[in-house]
């Protein structure tokens, strides 16, 4: 090791704080930046930032658990649906729906996590590919509740921003934007300290070796069940609040296998059990076939999104943050605690401190972002 | 009785279809071990090759013969290039990939033939007067030709595996890889024409599929087919072929008698149909019904 490159910092010095403040100071001076675009663009955010939380759910279940779901569009889709029909059809407070979509999500993605624990792998990928291909067909099937093929229309009178945030109707661009926003912040704190809990741990020894975690005590059956849950709550309350943005709600236009697609490919784009990876993934999914749209119509983007998708896999599987952070580390790392804590007795107990398990797992997270 | 019979036919025909698609997932199954999501989309690129040919006059038969062609060489190509490189890192990588191989394959056809659903003509005669009699039902010439071509391929395969030396191999293979490989199995020769074969019915598949229904040759026509077939898959059990096979024709009968006798269900509702298929299988008994129970060494 040279001695001068790599920068240490010994995690939760005062330095590695000082770090981890400036970087979210700067998020946050973006955002703010960001939110001083015209209508159109602070649209085009709001769902490239939902498609970031979305993705952000995803990657409980798929990165970090190692359970693939290719049925994500229809969480999103749930949250969607039960947010319009309880504001259409019922005149719910939009923000109110945002409770019963996370556990109709929730609950959904309990049933369907279910399956997986009896055999694992490809047998869950398949029982989200069914989810994902049926969901367009329920909501066909029940148009009394969700207006089928024709379609949901929430009046923008009810979606305005309430009195209390003080935006006018002409900025309501602005209320969704920082609805978006706030979101993803949220979730992303949350995935954050889930994923660096004991229980991100245990979510990460079940996908790394089933066995091993088994062995060390981890419940596979719940950790699996719950995280799926977890993320399809996630991804459902993105989709709630992509119902308050849009208004109006197709399944056939905006919930197909295609969405699923599209969010998983902004997993890998951005990096694969990474926290801010869906942020860059969401962005990419949703601004880049955007911008290639001009140059070729129609599939083009579906095909760019799956010779990515193959692509990535091959020479760059970690991912944009995967890549970000491997070079970081080439230039600042942060040196984890060391395990002993005097004064904590019980920290030191079964806790799988130090050599134990912790080596089987691949040390994928960010420690060195801030 | 006559309205039963009709049903009967058609659910025979789907039935038969779905058979053999499960049976071409079943074939990347004991190669790989994976399901391989793209099976659908390599049918209907190879599908719409076929249609593309006859729109310039070239006979069906023909057609056929270049779909099954191209559908071996797609799916040999994918398994040594895309799916062989991956699959030692991890199955969640390698679904990922298969994943990415449907999206390019399926937006390729729409670039290539572009999005409206076209009607492709049928190898056998298919106009509305051309059926024998059967206590009053219509069996269609293009019913029975369905029948008969998915019987010859499925007998085909099973003559390979139990009949031949190569067929011994692919099993061998399947079984465990790196005996076969130690024994002086060229594994890797296999493991591709396992995936060329599988590609290969899946052509015959869509080619004969697509012709029942006039207008369905679309970018959305192989998902309902793959949710389908892979339920069938399932539930026969994922590694047993003559399992596939069976509960191929059982889903397709089954789907048609549901729709046709329990109008809550309508024409609209059969994924979600699959989709409760393929989770209760999973969950009661997820080895399916001919398939050996997934056993781990610790």
């Amino acid at each position: 090791m040279t001695p001068a490159l790599p920068l240490l910092v010994r995690e939760r010095s005062a330095a590695h704080r000082g770090l981890q403040t400036a970087g979210i100071v700067l998020l946050a001076v973006l955002a703010v930046y960001a939110s001083t675009m015209n209508s159109f663009r602070l649209g085009q955010l709001t769902v490239a930032l939902l498609y970031a939380t979305a993705i952000a759910g995803l990657n409980l279940a798929t990165g970090y658990t190692g359970q693939l779901s290719i049925g994500h569009s229809a969480f999103f889709g749930l949250g969607a649906y039960t947010t319009g029909i309880l504001v259409a059809s019922h005149n719910w407070n939009p923000l109110v729906t945002l409770i019963p979509a996370a556990v109709l999500c929730f609950a959904t993605g309990l049933l369907v996590g279910l399956p997986s624990l009896r055999i694992r792998g490809i047998n869950l990928a398949l029982v989200t590919l069914a989810l994902g291909v049926a969901f367009p067909e329920l909501i066909d099937r029940f148009s009394g509740l969700t207006g089928g093929q024709i379609g949901l229309n929430v009046s923008v009178f009810q979606l305005l921003p309430p009195h209390w945030t003080g935006i006018s109707i002409a900025n309501r661009f602005q209320y969704y934007y920082w609805l978006a926003a706030g979101l993803l912040a949220i979730v992303l704190v949350l995935c954050a300290t889930l994923t660096r809990s004991r229980a991100g741990l245990a979510m990460r020894a079940t996908r790394d070796r089933e066995t091993a975690a088994a062995a060390m005590g981890v419940n596979l059956a719940w950790t699996k069940m719950v995280v799926f849950g977890l993320s399809g709550a996630i991804t459902g309350v993105a989709g709630c609040i992509f119902a308050i943005y849009l208004g109006s709600l197709s399944a056939d236009a905006s919930f197909t296998l295609t969405l699923s697609i599209t969010l998983i490919t902004g997993l890998v784009i951005g990096g694969v059990s990474t926290t801010l990876g869906p942020v860059i993934g969401g962005l990419a999914v949703y601004f880049v076939p955007y911008w290639t749209e001009n140059v070729r119509q129609g599939e083009a983007s579906e095909l760019i999104f799956g010779v990515i998708l193959i692509v990535l896999m091959f020479v760059m599987p970690e991912g944009l943050m995967g890549l970000i952070i491997r070079l970081s580390r080439r230039i600042l790392r942060i040196e984890p605690q060391p395990p002993a804590r005097p004064g904590r007795p019980d920290a030191a107990g079964p806790a799988p401190s130090g050599a134990g398990p912790t080596t089987v797992i691949h040390h994928d997270e960010e420690r060195n972002t801030a | 009785m006559q309205f039963f019979l009709d049903r009967l036919f058609d659910g025979i025909s789907n039935g038969a279809i779905y058979a053999a698609l499960a049976l071409a997932l079943v074939m990347v199954y004991r190669a790989t071990g994976t399901i391989n999501f793209a099976q659908g989309e390599m049918a209907l690129f190879t599908t719409y090759l076929a249609w593309g040919l006859t729109t310039k006059h070239v006979p069906v038969v023909l057609c056929l013969l270049v779909a099954a062609v191209a559908g071996f060489a797609l799916g040999a190509v994918s398994e040594r290039v895309l799916v062989r490189p991956i699959e030692k890192r991890s199955l969640l990588a390698t679904l990922i990939v298969l994943l990415g191989l449907f999206s390019v394959l399926n937006a390729a056809d729409g670039l290539i033939w572009g999005k409206g659903n076209q009607s492709m003509p049928s190898l056998f005669p298919n106009t509305l007067q051309s059926y024998v009699s059967v206590l009053g039902a219509r069996l269609y010439w293009a019913n029975i030709g369905v029948w008969l071509l998915v019987a010859a391929v499925v007998g085909l395969m099973f003559a390979l595996f139990n009949g031949t030396r190569l067929g011994l191999q692919m099993r061998a293979t399947a079984n465990n890889r790196e005996s076969a490989a130690l024994a002086g199995i060229g594994v890797g020769r296999i493991l591709m024409l396992g995936w060329g074969i599988s590609a290969a019915i899946g052509a015959i598949a869509g080619v004969l599929f697509t012709p029942l229904t006039p207008d369905s040759l679309g970018l959305g026509e192989m998902f309902p087919l793959l949710i389908y077939a892979s339920a069938a898959a399932l539930f026969g059990g994922l590694d047993s072929p003559g399992g596939a096979v069976l509960a191929g024709l059982l889903l397709g009968i089954a789907e048609v008698m549901l729709s046709a006798y329990v109008p809550a269900i309508g024409g609209q509702l059969q994924e979600a149909i699959a989709f409760v298929a393929i989770v209760a299988v999973l969950l009661l008994r997820p080895q399916g019904l001919f398939g050996t129970r997934e056993v781990e060494r610790v």
